[in-house]
């Protein structure tokens, strides 16, 4: 086993967990890389006693210094950059470049975290009444808490630890049991900033761990990454004990195709959109609704880039798209097309049984098309996730928006156009939290929120950004007059 | 070889340059021990320079395939034990391969930064080539 047992961080030490472990295995080979401990509700116990006895100290610490930690965190993400790319791709099964892709993104959270001595600046106004003045001052709340999705395993924890802990709270990781390693690899680094024990903490397990987490009287909040059914446990549980919640939940993403869409830029990026990590991320683009004319051209077109789509081990740089992450996860998919078949729609281009040279044991399944698809079905209402596209041929602006406005979740929709008056109609009406006009992928960077609406959000505040610096604090209030 | 990705791009890139730098490192001597050392030091910066590209610039928004560049085209052979002239002339072959693959690859990048960098690259293979006269 490459990773061996893991372990869980705690106070400033590497512990082994009592829990029972499960095998974490490479879904492009089958082969068991690591086990990961179910930590119980007494190791998350000790991991929470650990990080509230680390805040007074750590909010204490001036937030120039604070930042000055994250600086080294970077410096070190980037030295082990390709390692930990490489790490990703053996648990998650995505392309080599796409681990790449996470990687920045996780290290431009960090960047952005390292602006805290300003973002955390708060406002005054003199004068509020005669002689008196007033101040809001930010500032940090105590021990919060991330519950983490498979699909980017290093990247979603980064969404809020970095802004949490430039804040001045300390916080603790429940990576995903599914894919665990890239998140312990980079505690590894965090061992080495050497931030003050407590104030970084890693917890492996399942439910049972994030059971214990929400129920922790002593954690003010979490963030939590997942599917719709989770998060509705989570954000409900989380307010029941009094603790703030941001919950990004599933996604069932539109992407509409105006008759006066660049057919050129637009297919190689829903291709992108629908395909890239074997369609297993909240914002892989599900449907493309096809308006008018535009619908025969481009169909056509996206089965031809996507049966020429090459599936393979992500490690080999020539892959396009690797395998999906589990086995259970190919079944559920494979489940999917079978439903579509069922409910009528046309398989275009037909995933199932690909085979990879080399890797028999792997979770794979090839692009997906199916044509003719109707609001109704299975396939248009829930989240596959995984890589199956549908097509809806509609009869113009209107109805595709009808169409988006039936689906309950509201994560991302994108628009394909060369209209201004297109563009704007979109970005105004559809009730989705990350927009993309001709950008398939509508993947906010780490300065702005990563949006989400519906049933794919619960919570106000989200992740990145300025929310995640108002999620991370309280706003005092300061009256003052002098005699 | 197709080059189909942006990491495979990048990484036929980089084994080129790190080939070009073991042949100037391992030619540099007699009449080309200046040249080939600088030409060596350059493509080891070059090699620093894509590196820091695959790291900083790729991007999930536009990490599309891509499609139309075959690996094959740019081989060019090596061999740093060749008497002088032939060393010579496989390094203008080198220099000259290198500027058409950057060239190429520029316009099917999707990555503006990368487009740059590569058209950079470009560049200077030809005032490389122009060293070697």
């Amino acid at each position: 086993m490459e990773y061996g047992i893991l372990r869980n961080y705690v106070d400033g030490e590497w512990v082994a967990s009592s829990g029972e472990t499960l095998e974490v295995d490479n879904p492009a080979t089958g082969e068991v890389i690591a086990r990961v401990p179910l930590s119980t509700p007494e190791e998350v116990a000790q991991a929470v006693a650990a990080a509230k006895a680390a805040f007074e100290e750590w909010r204490e610490t001036p937030p120039l210094v604070r930042a000055r930690y994250m600086f080294r965190l970077k410096g070190l993400m980037e030295e082990h950059f390709e390692d930990l790319a490489r790490t990703i791709v053996k648990e998650h099964g995505k392309t080599i470049d796409e681990a790449r892709g996470e990687m920045r993104r996780a290290i431009e959270n960090v960047e952005v975290a390292m602006a805290v001595p300003s973002l955390m600046m708060g406002y005054n106004a003199e004068d509020i009444a005669e002689g008196i003045d007033e101040e809001a001052v930010l500032q940090p709340v105590g021990v919060f808490c991330c519950v983490a999705p498979f699909n980017f395993p290093a990247m979603v924890p980064f969404w809020f630890l970095p802004y949490a802990v430039a804040c001045g709270n300390t916080y603790i990781v429940k990576p995903s049991e599914v894919c665990p390693v890239s998140q312990n690899r980079l505690f590894e680094l965090m061992d080495e900033v050497d931030f003050p024990p407590g104030v970084v903490n890693l917890v492996n397990g399942s439910k049972e761990t994030v059971d214990a987490l929400l129920t922790h009287p002593d954690v003010a909040g979490v963030s939590f990454v997942g599917s719709t059914p989770v998060a509705k446990h989570i954000y409900s549980t989380a307010a029941a004990h009094g603790k703030r919640a941001q919950c990004q939940a599933g996604a069932k993403n539109c992407l509409v195709v105006m008759p006066d869409a660049v057919l050129d830029r637009a297919v190689p990026n829903i291709i992108s959109s629908a395909f890239g990590t074997a369609g297993q991320r909240c914002l892989a683009g599900a449907l493309v609704l096809a308006v008018g004319e535009v619908y025969e051209p481009l169909k056509a077109r996206l089965v031809d880039a996507a049966s020429r789509i090459k599936v393979g081990y992500g490690l080999d740089e020539a892959t396009q798209m690797g395998p999906v992450v589990s086995k259970k996860a190919l079944d559920r998919i494979l489940g999917y097309i079978e439903k579509g078949l069922e409910e009528g729609a046309e398989l275009i281009l037909d995933g199932r049984g690909v085979q990879v040279e080399g890797y028999p044991n792997g979770y794979f399944v090839g692009p997906t098309i199916f044509d003719r698809v109707r609001p109704e079905m299975t396939i248009a209402r829930e989240e596959i996730f995984g890589p199956v596209l549908g097509i809806i041929p509609v009869a113009d602006f209107d109805e595709a928006l009808g169409i988006i406005e039936g689906i309950p979740y509201g994560n991302a929709a994108s628009l394909f156009t060369s209209s201004g008056k297109w563009a704007r109609e979109f970005k105004y009406r559809v009730k989705c939290g990350n927009i993309g006009i001709n950008i398939g992928i509508a993947a906010p960077i780490a300065s702005f929120p990563f949006g989400g609406m519906k049933d794919s959000f619960f919570g106000d505040l989200h992740g990145q950004g300025r929310d995640a610096i108002q999620f991370f604090t309280d706003r005092k209030v300061v009256i003052t007059r002098w005699f | 070889m197709e080059l189909g990705t942006f990491g495979a791009v990048l990484k036929f890139a980089l084994e080129m340059e790190t080939r070009a730098a073991a042949f100037y490192e391992a030619g540099a001597r007699g009449g080309l021990a200046e040249r080939f050392g600088d030409l060596a030091r350059g493509s080891r910066k070059r090699v620093r320079r894509l590196e820091q590209a695959r790291r900083e610039l790729v991007n999930e928004m536009i990490l599309e395939s891509i499609a139309g560049l075959d690996g094959e085209v740019y081989q060019v052979e090596l061999d740093a034990e060749a008497e002088e002239a032939e060393r010579l002339h496989q390094a203008r072959m080198l220099e000259e391969t290198a500027t058409r693959f950057y060239r190429d690859a520029a316009a099917k990048m999707p990555i503006r930064e990368v487009v740059r960098l590569f058209e950079r690259l470009a560049r200077e293979n030809e005032k490389r080539r122009a060293r070697l006269q």
